[in-house]
């Protein structure tokens, strides 16, 4: 996987891009379900 | 935030990842298509920047005014920032092991980004650890704008006091002009701007769920 990635800087590039893409939906994620919560704690009032 | 901002968003991103996949760059020696990470790593960190600076700023104003709102914008870019400082690390590393040899060379760039890290960290511990909101925004205001005075030391001025692994003179050179080839500067400005609109969006909702949160507070205390 080294070998081929150190050969094929593309495919490191898209990795990256990958890693950044993961990191923005894990944090909306978080955002949507802590909005949920509290719409849920809205909602039982 | 109306739709065509979110829709223009989601383009100008595909376009950004279009121009980092297949416009042709020019041959930099050593570095060859490894040199397309400039397109998504510089922009995370110049995000960390302005997110930070935002902070700050609204630190000021909270400690000017007293209003809770502007604690919430501050703390919600100061969220937002640490998010785009860890991606700028990780990327960074990754980019560092196929190219440098090994993750972590505490190169000045990723000291210094390693620190802001932990200076950053260390803002949400203080916020974390104060249950009183007036108390904890008045402290967490503070501490933000001393926070913030680190910053161009650690982005700007460390990494080119100190002789760096970065590659040098990659956009400017030493002289103030453009060395990046322009093609390629075009895009890399393009992706600039594009991801500070997508900043701005996720800062947007950040705040907006901060705001629900402070009201609720607030209705639980009166």
């Amino acid at each position: 996987m080294h070998d081929f990635l150190e050969q094929n800087a593309m495919y490191l590039v898209l990795i990256i891009a990958l890693v950044t893409w993961a990191g923005l939906f894990i944090y909306l994620f978080s955002i949507d379900r802590n909005l949920k919560k509290l719409e849920g704690a809205e909602h039982d009032k | 935030m109306n739709n065509i901002y979110k829709y223009s968003v989601f383009v100008l991103i595909s376009l950004v990842l279009v121009g980092t996949f297949v416009v042709p760059i020019p041959t930099i020696p050593g570095l060859y298509d490894k040199a397309r990470i400039i397109y998504l790593h510089v922009p995370l960190s110049w995000i960390a920047v302005v997110s930070f600076l935002l902070s700050m700023i609204n630190s000021v104003q909270y400690l000017r005014k007293r209003d809770l709102i502007y604690d919430v914008r501050s703390h919600s870019a100061a969220e937002v920032g640490f998010l785009f400082t860890i991606l700028a690390t990780v990327t960074g590393a990754l980019w560092a092991k196929f190219n440098w040899g090994t993750y972590w060379n505490w190169d000045p760039r990723q000291t210094s980004i390693f620190i802001l890290l932990l200076i950053y960290g260390a803002y949400f511990a203080l916020r974390s650890a104060i249950d009183n909101y007036e108390q904890k925004a008045k402290l967490a205001s503070v501490y933000a704008i001393i926070a913030f005075v680190t910053v161009p030391f650690f982005i700007f001025i460390m990494p080119r006091i100190v002789e760096s692994l970065h590659p040098a003179d990659t956009i400017i050179d030493s002289q103030g002009k453009i060395s990046m080839n322009p093609v390629m500067f075009t895009i890399f400005m393009f992706s600039l701007f594009s991801f500070t609109l997508l900043f701005f969006w996720i800062l947007n909702i950040k705040i907006r769920l901060e705001k629900l949160k402070l009201q609720r507070i607030q209705k639980i205390n009166n």
